[in-house]
């Protein structure tokens, strides 16, 4: 079952990060992209629970990584926390909100888009402050309108592969 | 229970200190990463796919992109119609008809009127991060496509070649942050250093502070960046001109003439003179 999560978690990544450098990258939202694999990444840890969030986060952000003139690494600790931390938020929500995922993926598409900027800073990489400020909520924005096209897809692909333990959401 | 919860966070830790371990490889290495490389193979694996989603998705991202970006469109069609109204006002003098001529051919006629050597490309996909301005394209180092080669479109320059693959490469717009590019001020000849700010309307730094700039001044490569750009290539407008703030320099907005958010096709400057062509350097006349 290990291989085949692997599988998904590969081809999963390819396919974001070519929607995200093709398509979504030039219907930007008064200027702004998305950030689809973060949502893809918050989707697998509200699912599968903060071990595999914390595990696609690495992969997806380490791939993002490699296409970026920016530091290499930044993505892949961002979208490892984020993933992380969601998981752990989920298994502590007990509401089955339809509204819950467009709020999760918003909060924390905005949070990994601040600190993402912030942790470039300290890596000596300078953006306005304006300007991270509205790459986080024009994003977080996007990211929320994507969210009910994008999350039911990756969600039940997650499920679907599921190792047959009660752990996971642990 | 207490045993999978720590594997988890041993997990995570994991997770963090090798994510730490890339950032210090690759802020140590600038320049000669050896993610960059892998960055080469990522990024050779994405591009047919990048390049099957751009042709089959161009009309849904082109109708979104409109959709979306309304109040940009209000503003440039008022800047167009500002445009036109002074450009109707002024038809009948002989500077304005000499200077649109001079527009005009610069830029319908790049090419040709600077001898420029060059090699087409498509746009295949753009920087997935909201705090770079590069594009990819279908063309790499089997092209013959080389790092720093300066990049240009119908309507003028685009930027420049950072990164090059076997078969794709990507360039800098010189709307990033990072982005630096030796300019004149076509019609006083001022120089100044052209740096972009992540925003769609890049900063112009003049080298003198008392240089005479004027709103609707073409703004266009001097060449001084030891031959990196070629120079006259048309690069935007002056769209405001404070005055200087202090003794030392003078900053004004320069609103690029090339549209970057629906580059399709450009131009890679393999050369300025004009010398037998090779296999796959092919002149193109602009579009």
């Amino acid at each position: 079952m290990i291989w085949k999560r692997s599988l998904l978690l590969f081809l999963l990544t390819i396919t974001g990060l070519s929607f995200e450098t093709s398509v979504l990258g030039r219907a930007t939202l008064v200027g702004t992209k998305p950030e689809l694999l973060l949502l893809m990444v918050v989707a697998l840890a509200m699912g599968e629970g903060p071990a595999f969030g914390a595990t696609a986060g690495f992969v997806m952000g380490l791939s993002t990584d490699l296409v970026l003139q920016l530091p290499a690494g930044v993505s892949a600790l961002t979208f490892t926390l984020i993933g992380y931390v969601v998981g752990r938020v989920r298994a502590q929500v007990q509401t089955r909100s339809a509204w819950l995922p467009m709020a999760m993926v918003s909060i924390a598409t905005f949070v990994g888009v601040l600190f993402y900027a912030g942790f470039n800073e300290i890596l000596g990489e300078h953006f306005s402050g304006l300007s991270v400020l509205r790459a986080a909520g024009l994003s977080a924005a996007y990211n929320g309108l994507l969210t009910p096209f994008v999350f039911p897809i990756v969600r039940a692909l997650g499920a679907r592969l599921r190792p047959p333990s009660p752990e996971v959401l642990n | 229970m207490f045993d999978r919860s720590r594997r988890v966070r041993l997990l995570l830790i994991v997770l963090i200190v090798v994510s730490l371990a890339i950032i210090t490889i690759d802020y140590r290495s600038k320049g000669h990463s050896p993610f960059e490389r892998i960055g080469h193979v990522a990024l050779t694996i994405l591009s047919p796919i990048q390049h099957g989603l751009v042709t089959i998705f161009r009309p849904v991202g082109n109708f979104f992109a409109g959709f979306t970006e309304v109040p940009s469109l209000r503003a440039r069609v008022s800047a167009l119609q500002r445009l036109n109204a002074e450009l109707r006002a002024g038809q009948n003098t002989i500077t304005d008809i000499e200077r649109e001529n001079a527009s005009l051919r610069a830029l319908l006629g790049l090419r040709d009127r600077y001898n420029l050597n060059t090699l087409p490309a498509q746009v295949i996909g753009v920087s997935p991060s909201n705090f770079e301005r590069t594009v990819f394209i279908d063309r790499g180092s089997r092209a013959g496509v080389r790092k720093d080669m300066p990049v240009i479109a119908g309507d003028g320059l685009v930027g420049r070649v950072i990164r090059v693959g076997p078969t794709t490469s990507e360039i800098l717009l010189l709307i990033d942050r990072t982005s630096a590019v030796a300019s004149r001020i076509a019609p006083s000849g001022q120089t100044g250093l052209l740096e972009g700010d992540g925003s769609d309307v890049p900063r112009l730094e003049m080298f003198n502070p008392d240089a005479r700039v004027g709103v609707g001044d073409r703004v266009v490569t001097s060449g001084y960046d030891k031959g990196l750009y070629p120079p006259g290539i048309p690069i935007g407008t002056v769209v405001s001109a404070p005055p200087a703030q202090s003794n030392l320099s003078r900053v004004v907005k320069i609103q690029p003439y090339v549209d970057f958010s629906s580059l399709d096709y450009v131009l890679l400057v393999i050369g300025q003179s004009a010398p037998a062509p090779t296999p796959t350097a092919t002149r193109t006349a602009s579009p």
